[in-house]
């Protein structure tokens, strides 16, 4: 069952390319805001001069 | 650093979008060919488009097709916006396109010839292989791309579970395709047995993680809050909800080969880690639920909406009964029946499925400015399609308890109650044909939603490049958060990992796999245990290439009523010369591990010819034009070297001599057939399945016999 | 984008911008209604730039323009020393500053911030962080001053606040990395050697033989060092330092569990014994580490350690040979020449040269009600000018300012915060330790007696291993974290946990009265004498609406059902009264000397008379409101059974009115400096009582310290008290009895949690001592007991919130 080792070290390397990008997120403060980014998304930055175009119907926030 | 004027790129976005819905009816199409199939073997139009090849056909039609364009569509269409960047490079997206559709076209012409390497959810063969990694890759660098010349700094949750699919699939995809070609249209997987069963769960597990849930999460982060408008229930749990599921979900393969020959605690990790994905992924659903708060009011109007809380609600429902049969109690239930089957069409259908309707209505209006062309027939399309899906589940999990009680039980005496398998099955046709009708409502469904939707697209004109402009994302926010070099640096960090990872595996591959190939597998080996005849390795391809294992198991579990049935359980070691392994994941016929010397020849013979003459009311399709076709033995010399070269312990250089074996064997059985009263000359295909399907657990009985 | 659906006829009558009531006199402008110009102002920039999609998130976003801002407001921004103590980050050409912005409050305020540049194209981007109401501005430096930036900012109704201490950089995110590192990578470890114990856990099955086992143990052994000499450094140190402290904290014991885990599972690996308990070793630190992060998050509230500079403006004008130009206040001097305009907070004690000044106190001593001035008299520091501006001398410097010498002096010196439950984890642990270690030895020595020295080593390991208190640690930060939360629902905001435990012990309550029991600014007016008829509340109005004097202005609001008409010869004596002709009758509203009244007044209350044509009228006395519900939550007080008192900073004209509501027996005390409270509150203590001060302003500061728990009434917790332990919202001021009954609570939860606790040990030490424990029986009890005692702690406790407020 060699095979388990290596899916193992494949695994091993996935999570560990993980963790490091977990220590990137922290180090570059992605997670230091946790709400206005979920907010952020919905705005679609539209330009002046056809700013009324992608509006749609919906209620407020 | 000044606010840039960009533009996002909606051709691209627009060319996944037509692709989806297109392979969408196709896939469905052939799921409902399919379904029709099982309900009567007539429908199957031999050799082409049997049951055996259609459904492989069916599921990568779905799975690649439908739902990787749905991917793509989504993909392009948030990554850009979530980024404030148009796609890295317009080039590469339309390789990726072109490539993407040029491969399931490929496919689409090479499974029903019966090219296919025989595995799961990984029929394609090398060469389809190869591209695959390719396109992937060219995928994966227009993604980082764009994610490294991003104009917002953070990067949202969504873009998280798309790094986490890219990586991953990439890694999968590669480490289960690790094949030796035989020629340009056959090959062999390294691993055998056992091991190839792993590495498949492994993958065939993953793939559904991050093929048909991370992506799709993403999306549903993305799209959700902004049909809804109105953010995340919380943005901190989609945050945990992606960690927590990135690092348990890499382990819950082994869940599908509980009670086989695979080692106990593999088995065991596959259980737990499958029952601690519970949570995250409820946290997931329930997160993607109460973003619609206060909102349901909404819900009832926004066809949009009602479309995605479908798809949620199916997503819980599928994570939720995915650990639970992975609890070896319900598994012993569950594995090899339609339950299984109803388990991945809830996913399929409901989550994949209802998310990519949802997404298409909302995206095809805004990239053709214009309005949905008719909200009655979206309304309509939604109800058929939750009807379908109703029709389609409850009658498979039906079926499934059926059948598995009917497999376990005994009578007051201690035998089985229906020694005949085919009682079992003559019982759920019924609901294989209610299944069919539930297939085809949703399939209706899509093809409602395609007219409108091409309606709509009439009504507007695309606008390809979307103009928007955003600051630049200077170094200079990072400066002031200190330490700017090692900032920089790290900002590039998601390519790097990825180029990281991959040159990584590909190394670590090798120090692994060339060991392996020298020395020989470390399984218990059972003295008795030889490999294949040339003529049985031939036999073997063609039940490969007919698909056999989609309906017929080869893994006895130990249980009584399986024993019983079939005879003495398998066993790991009987395994070692399967490239690949054949254990196949459900029994719409019996399991085949002890078929050898069940039946005389000339059984297998008339069965092949029409199975019903043997068993009335059969579902096997009539495999008549083996009784005509020619054995090709001129590739016999090639799959041997090949399976020497995988450790096979052939003789030396018996790929000179193997011919002579195959002809003598073939000429013993075509006699043997005419003692039998069949005439058959000694140099069809038939002669070769029949002398495989009589090889099949001989071996252990030999080993009885010894001792 | 979505589009504003029509304002129906209900919302017509509130504010577009603001959704304020616009009252009498609504602004009419392109078809909108606006409660005041400010706010058709903002909504008419918003407009010239495209921004009303503002308007589209939610209905009425906008916050009331009515407050009254000046050109020269922000002058000192142009001084670069300020500039530069403020700025995050600047290359010369372009700069970044983050600025705190109180009024963020929903959706649309995010997408105006940051599409500020449409408004400026001088600002290249802006970032808002909703939870910290902060945005984050880069702008070109050439083309906009930091002070344009805060005008334009206020201009639309984001008016920064700025002090010093915002200039101070953020402190802790640091560390609040560090144990975002530190679970990661145990999370990461923990999971991974669970992974590679599976071989070991059920290696009953048909599979054993390839050397798995020992591949994974390596694998273990490996992951395992990150966890032992990174993730749970912390402990090692902190129990260092108690033994330094010849004291056996909670840390002790977790520390040795942890050390004896990894040798001996380090030993087992290598010498090919045993998989170790590796496991268990990283899942303990995993969780502890989690535990310890969920604390950290709870002491997330409002930082208290502002000092009184942070309620300083950060500059002042002062006048220099007739041109004024602004400094920071740090710098001023002795004989400076300040100006002090209106809503300006007097930096230090300085004599008033020329203008009217009235005064108002509230900051420092809690009474709204505004003081005048004398050309010549001391003001004091801390003092807020309503009205014209003023121009002073200064007399003393800042930092000897009669505000800072209050802040400053020793009652001010923090008490000991060391709370009495880690107190009691500490003593528990310290007995505990003793026991383990006894138990440890005892179990040793018995095999030991039996010849058995393996299994006597495994058994004083395995002790060790097993009773490793992690649940015991984790239940005191579980339990009061969820209880300050739910406080924190309630508007209820404390200092730390210690706080809670403090309050759990309260017998007596002390209330101040001022801007405590009363409402800060709201007051009734009531009138004594014959009732005016319309006709002169007319006269009335049309003198006072003319009048900048804020008892003027509360009259020209309480009369606002009629409306003002032409007066002729206006003439208001700053600080007396106001006299005009409506009608050609001669009126004065004013002082009762102004007016010509004889009789002595009572000093109850504020009063101002009102004659026409020199005949007296009667006067409007201007009372304090109380808060609402204030009799329901003295009821509720009394049947717990505390002792109640009040102190009043003021005259005791209030003390019928007290006396009603909360009965004779109560004491009240009046006219009480901060001194005199803090004495009393001595007194109390001394009586060994424990008291809860609830008082609001800085006069009650010294009282808040000394008492054994000080609770700050506020209605904007922005600008709270800074010498208390807690800060209660107004608003909820009557959730009160149920902030002490959870307090009570919570040491309950917390002992129970502790007995759950014990029976886990308990049951391990069963199968430590007996040398029976296996590597999974410790997997599997560990992560149990945490995540019982989490449960427990967690449920119990909100389920208490839930119940009591």
């Amino acid at each position: 069952m060699s095979i388990i080792i290596l899916l193992i070290i494949f695994s091993l390397i996935l999570a560990v390319g993980f963790l490091i990008a977990f220590i990137w997120s922290v180090r570059t403060n992605q997670m230091e805001d946790d709400y206005t980014p979920s907010v952020r998304i919905l705005f679609d930055n539209e330009l002046i001069e056809k700013k009324d175009k992608q509006e749609h119907t919906n209620t407020d926030i | 650093m000044t606010i840039e004027k960009f533009s996002y790129d909606n051709r691209i976005v627009k060319n996944f979008a037509f692709a989806t819905i297109l392979w969408g009816i196709v896939g469905m199409l052939v799921g409902l060919i399919a379904a029709l199939q099982l309900t009567n073997p007539a429908y199957n139009l031999a050799p082409y488009l049997s049951f055996g090849r259609v459904r492989p056909l069916h599921t990568n039609a779905v799975i690649f097709a439908f739902v990787g364009n749905g991917i793509f569509m989504g993909l392009y269409y948030s990554l850009q916006r979530l980024c404030k960047a148009r796609m890295f490079s317009d080039l590469l997206s339309k390789i990726h396109f072109w490539g993407w559709q040029f491969i399931i076209v490929l496919a689409a012409c090479t499974l029903p010839l019966g090219i296919t390497s025989g595995k799961e959810y990984a029929e394609l063969e090398w060469p389809i292989d190869i591209l695959i990694a390719l396109v992937w890759v060219i995928f994966a660098i227009n993604m980082f791309g764009t994610i490294i010349k991003r104009r917002e700094r953070h990067l949202y949750v969504a873009i998280w579970f798309y790094i986490a699919t890219v990586v991953t699939v990439a890694v999968l995809h590669i480490v289960n395709s690790i094949e030796l070609p035989v020629s340009l249209i056959k090959s062999y997987p390294i691993y055998a047995g056992v091991q190839d069963a792993l590495v498949q769960w492994w993958y065939g597990h993953n793939a559904v993680a991050f093929f048909l849930t991370t992506p799709y999460l993403g999306l549903m982060y993305y799209f959700v809050p902004k049909a809804a408008n109105r953010p995340v229930y919380s943005y901190k749990l989609s945050i945990i909800h992606f960690w927590a599921l990135i690092f348990l979900y890499i382990w819950a393969g082994p869940h599908h080969l509980l009670y086989t020959s695979l080692p106990d605690w593999a088995q065991s990790l596959g259980i737990v880690f499958s029952i601690m994905l519970i949570a995250p992924s409820w946290g997931g659903m329930i997160n993607g639920l109460l973003t619609l708060r206060g909102a349901w009011d909404r819900v009832r109007e926004d066809i949009v909406l009602k479309f995605m809380v479908v798809a949620i609600t199916a997503y819980g429902m599928a994570t939720f009964e995915g650990p639970m049969l992975s609890l070896k109690s319900v598994n012993a239930i569950s594995h090899f029946t339609d339950w299984t089957i109803a388990h991945v069409h809830i996913g399929g259908l409901g989550w994949n499925g209802m998310l990519t309707f949802g997404i298409l209505y909302y995206l095809i209006p805004r990239l053709f400015g214009t309005q949905l062309w008719s909200k009655k027939l979206a309304n309509f399309h939604f109800w058929i399609s939750t009807l379908g899906i109703l029709f389609y589940a409850i009658p498979m999990y039906w079926a499934g308890f059926t059948q598995s009680l009917m497999w376990k039980e005994f009578t007051a005496d201690g035998i089985l109650k229906y020694p005949n398998f085919l009682e079992t099955v003559v019982q759920i046709v019924p609901m294989y044909k209610l299944r069919a009708f539930g297939g085809f409502l949703f399939l209706s469904g899509a093809i409602v939603m395609a007219y409108n939707l091409i309606k709509t697209i009439r009504s507007g004109n695309l606008l390809p490049d979307e103009a928007a402009e955003a600051p630049a994302l200077s170094s200079l926010e990072i400066e002031h958060a200190g330490k700017s070099h090692w900032h920089r640096w790290i900002e590039r960090r998601p390519v790097q990992m990825l180029l990281y990872s991959l040159v990584l595996i590909l190394i670590g591959g090798l120090v692994e796999i060339v060991p392996m190939l020298t020395i020989k597998s470390n399984i218990p080996t059972i003295a008795s245990v030889k490999p294949y005849t040339p003529l049985e390795l031939q036999g073997r391809d063609i039940y490969i290439r007919e698909g056999c294992y989609t309906c017929h198991s080869q893994m006895i579990r130990p249980f009584r009523s399986e024993t019983e049935r079939y005879g003495e359980y398998s066993k790991a070691g009987e395994f070692v010369y399967d490239h690949p392994f054949q254990w196949g994941s459900k029994r719409t016929g019996p399991d085949l591990a002890r078929e050898g010397g069940k039946y005389p020849d000339s059984w297998h013979y008339n069965h092949m010819l029409d199975p019903t003459t043997m068993s009335p009311g059969s579902l096997m399709p009539a495999y008549e034009f083996l009784l005509n076709k020619n054995l090709d033995i001129s590739s016999t010399p090639a799959k041997i070297r090949v399976m020497q070269k995988l450790g096979v312990p052939y003789p030396e250089n018996y790929d000179a001599k193997a011919n002579d074996d195959l002809i003598k064997q073939a000429n013993k059985i075509s006699e043997n057939l005419k003692k039998e009263g069949v005439v058959v000359r000694s140099d069809k295909e038939i002669i070769a399945i029949i002398a495989y399907l009589q090889r099949l657990g001989k071996d252990i009985k030999a080993e009885k016999t010894n001792q | 984008m979505s589009i504003k659906k029509e304002p129906d006829v209900k919302e017509l009558l509130s504010c577009y911008h603001c959704g304020n009531d616009c009252d009498n006199s609504p602004i009419h402008f392109d078809e909108k209604i606006f409660c005041c110009e400010g706010c058709s102002l903002v909504y008419d920039i918003l407009k010239e730039n495209n921004l009303c999609t503002y308007y589209n998130f939610n209905n009425s976003p906008g916050t009331s323009q009515k407050k009254s801002t000046y050109k020269e407001q922000f002058a000192y921004l142009d001084d670069e020393k300020i500039k530069n103590k403020l700025v995050r980050f600047t290359n010369g050409k372009i700069t970044s500053i983050t600025f705190y912005l109180p009024q963020i409050h929903c959706s649309s305020c995010i997408w105006l911030l940051e599409n500020l540049n449409r408004i400026n194209p001088a600002i290249i981007k802006s970032l808002v962080n909703f939870n910290r109401k902060e945005a984050t501005l880069t702008y070109i430096e050439e083309k906009v001053s930091l002070r344009q930036l805060v005008e334009m900012l206020s201009m639309i109704g984001y008016e920064p606040s700025i002090n010093l201490n915002d200039s101070e950089e953020k402190k802790n995110s640091g560390d609040k990395k560090t144990t975002a590192y530190k679970i990661g990578i145990a999370g990461f470890c923990f999971g991974n050697i669970m992974l590679f114990s599976f071989p070991e856990y059920f290696s009953s099955g048909s599979y054993t033989g390839d050397g798995f086992k020992g591949v994974f143990s390596y694998l273990n052994f490996a992951l395992s060092l990150p966890v032992f000499f990174y993730c749970s450094s912390q402990f090692f140190v902190s129990a260092a330092n108690s033994l330094k402290q010849k004291f056996l904290n909670i840390d002790v014991p977790i520390a040795l569990g942890i050390l004896v885990m990894f040798l001996r599972s380090s030993y087992e690996i290598i010498s090919g014994t045993g998989a170790g308990y590796m496991d268990t070793m990283a899942g303990l630190v995993f969780f502890m580490l989690i535990g310890r992060a969920f604390q950290n998050k709870t002491y997330e509230t409002i930082s208290f350690e502002r000092d009184y500079k942070s309620f300083f403006p950060i500059s002042v004008m002062i006048k220099k040979n007739n041109n004024e130009t602004s400094i920071p206040v740090s710098d001023l001097e002795i004989g400076n020449r300040i100006i002090i305009r209106n809503e300006e907070l007097i930096p230090a004690d300085s004599v008033l040269i020329k203008g009217d000044a009235n005064i108002d106190y509230s900051f420092v001593t809690g009474e709204s009600m505004p003081v005048l001035v004398w050309e010549g008299q001391l003001i004091y520091a801390g003092g807020k000018q309503l009205g014209t501006s003023l121009e002073l001398e200064v007399v003393k410097n800042v930092s000897q300012s009669y505000l800072t010498q209050l802040w400053n002096s020793s009652e001010y010196k923090n008490k000991n915060e060391e709370s009495s439950f880690r107190q009691l984890v500490n003593r528990i642990s310290h007995y505990f330790t003793i026991a383990l270690i006894a138990i440890a030895l005892a179990s040793l020595g018995w095999w030991v007696s039996q010849n058995d020295l393996a299994k006597g080593l495994n058994a004083f390991t395995a002790v060790l291993i097993i009773a490793c208190p992690c649940a015991l640690a984790i239940s005191s930060p579980f339990t009061l974290g969820n209880i300050l939360r739910s406080f924190g629902r309630n508007k209820f905001y404390l200092k730390n946990y210690s706080v809670v435990e403090k309050l759990a012990k309260v017998d007596s309550i002390v209330f101040d009265k001022t801007g405590t029991l009363t409402k800060t600014n709201s007051s009734q007016i009531s009138f004594t004498g014959k009732i005016l008829n319309p006709e002169e509340k007319k006269m009335v109005r049309s003198l006072v609406h003319h009048s900048s004097h804020p008892l003027s202005r509360m009259l020209d609001e309480k009369l606002n059902d009629v409306s003002a008409i032409k007066s002729e010869n206006y003439y208001e004596i700053p600080g007396k009264g106001i006299q005009a002709n409506v009608f050609e009758v001669p009126i004065k509203i004013g002082s009762a000397e102004f007016v010509g009244v004889k009789t002595t007044p009572d000093t109850s209350s504020v009063k101002i008379y009102v004659s026409f044509d020199s005949k007296i009228r009667g006067y409007f006395s201007i009372n304090n409101e109380y808060r609402q519900g204030i009799e329901i939550l003295v009821g509720k007080l009394k049947q717990s059974g505390y002792d109640l008192t009040v102190l009043s900073g003021d005259h005791d004209g209030e003390k019928n009115n007290l006396e009603t509501i909360f009965g004779r027996e109560v004491s009240t005390h009046f006219n009480q400096t901060p001194a005199d409270k803090l004495r009393f509150i001595q007194a109390l203590q001394a009586q060994n009582k424990n008291v809860l001060m609830i008082g609001d302003g800085l006069n009650d500061a010294g009282a808040l310290k000394q008492s054994d728990v000080g609770i700050t009434i506020s209605d904007n917790i922005n600008n709270f008290s800074p010498a208390c332990d807690g800060i209660l919202n107004a608003s909820s001021f009557d959730s009160l009895p149920g902030i002490l009954k959870i307090s009570e609570a919570s040491h309950r939860i917390i002992l129970g949690s502790f007995a759950i606790a014990l029976l886990y040990n308990i049951v391990g030490l069963f199968f430590a001592v007996s040398g029976t424990l296996s590597p999974i029986i410790a997997a599997i009890l560990m992560p149990i007991s945490a995540v019982t005692i989490i449960s427990f702690t967690t449920g119990l406790s909100n389920w208490y919130a839930q119940r009591k407020l």
